[in-house]
């Protein structure tokens, strides 16, 4: 039984994601994104078939196998492209520190305003950091890691999704900078998105996405307190 | 056939690297995914020539190219926060979403304007910014 609804759950996913790409070419826009998109196919999916997470587990293990070594690979475009980053670094990197500072603080500025609970407002805080990273420092400032997790992979849909848009209303068009806001606030899976936008962008993100975690594992644990 | 083989020769490295990263994360205790980290040696090691482009080219493209494709497995967690969302999902998603278009304009608007002003400073590409 577990291995038809691997088999089946494995089936579902490739197909939605292989639709998604085919839908998002022919119609562009947030909710054709293939993680949106594709994420809200199977979870519709799965409630009809009546299935739970738990059943799909199995099959998300097998197919997130690559997504380390994917994560590695992004060092190839990151050194074909090396020259011009170099050239960049230091815009880059404030971009990268003030970002990271400003999300943070806005996520926990609009906790405040709607008086939600300090749990929540610990875990949100992280949002922007890929999971791994986010559980730690989550732990540390008092979230909780499940939680957490569920913000950070909201985060990257909905930053994914809008973060485009957003850029092409303020201009912001140059290469470096689409990607390095993609990669700063949605971690991974803004830098699949940058990546799609081309080479140079995908590797500035994918650098991004690493600085931001450390940057943010400094200065989280030291902002939150503040406002608990 | 060929080409496949390639392809999972290539794969086997950078899954390699990855267990490396991991491994070096956990046992420096370092504030850094292991994914990343292994990002950053496959990097030092084509700087130094130790490893060459070609070993892992085809590998690396292809994963790219369906980077998102990893990410729906995960997003797919979501569902169980089903209850949480309804109780009080409105106001996350606009904290989440304004934090977010925050960071984004930031980091976008900061990098952009200090690039274009060393742009202009060190040499005269003109760029159309319109």
């Amino acid at each position: 039984m577990i291995v038809l609804v691997t088999l089946l759950s494995m089936a579902m996913t490739i197909g939605a994601y292989s639709l998604s790409k085919v839908v998002g070419k022919r119609y562009p826009s947030p909710f054709t994104t293939p993680v949106f998109f594709s994420t809200a196919f199977i979870i519709i999916l799965l409630m009809t078939f009546g299935l739970t997470f738990e059943d799909y587990t199995l099959a998300k293990e097998i197919m997130t196998f690559l997504l380390g070594p994917a994560t590695v690979a992004l060092a190839v475009p990151l050194y074909k492209n090396r020259q011009i980053i170099k050239k960049h670094s230091g815009p880059a990197l404030v971009g990268i520190v003030l970002g990271t500072m400003s999300t943070i603080i806005g996520a926990i500025l609009l906790i405040k305003l709607f008086s939600l609970s300090n749990e929540i407002l610990a875990s949100i805080s992280v949002k922007s950091v890929t999971v791994p990273v986010a559980v730690e420092i989550s732990n540390i400032i008092g979230g909780d890691p499940a939680l957490t997790a569920a913000f950070v992979v909201a985060t990257g849909i909905l930053g994914t999704m809008l973060g485009p848009s957003l850029m092409n209303i303020a201009k912001i068009d140059h290469p470096l900078s689409r990607g390095l806001a993609l990669g700063t606030i949605s971690h991974g899976q803004g830098t699949a998105q940058a990546a799609t936008e081309g080479e140079l962008q995908g590797a500035v993100a994918g650098v991004a996405m690493g600085l931001a975690a450390i940057f943010t594992s400094i200065a989280a644990p030291i902002l939150v307190p503040f406002f608990i | 056939m060929k080409k496949f083989v390639i392809i999972i020769l290539q794969l086997c490295l950078l899954w390699f690297l990855n267990e490396l990263g991991y491994f070096l994360v956990e046992a420096l205790n370092l504030p850094l995914p292991g994914n990343v980290l292994g990002m950053v040696i496959l990097f030092g090691l084509l700087m130094t020539g130790v490893v060459s482009l070609k070993w892992v080219e085809e590998a690396s493209s292809f994963l790219i190219k369906h980077l998102a494709f990893f990410f729906i497995p995960i997003a797919v967690g979501l569902m169980n926060f089903g209850p949480l969302f309804f109780q009080n999902g409105i106001f996350l998603v606009i904290v989440i979403i304004g934090s977010a278009a925050v960071g984004i304009y930031v980091t976008g608007l900061v990098s952009q304007v200090l690039a274009e002003k060393k742009e202009g400073a060190s040499d005269d590409r003109s760029r159309d910014t319109a």
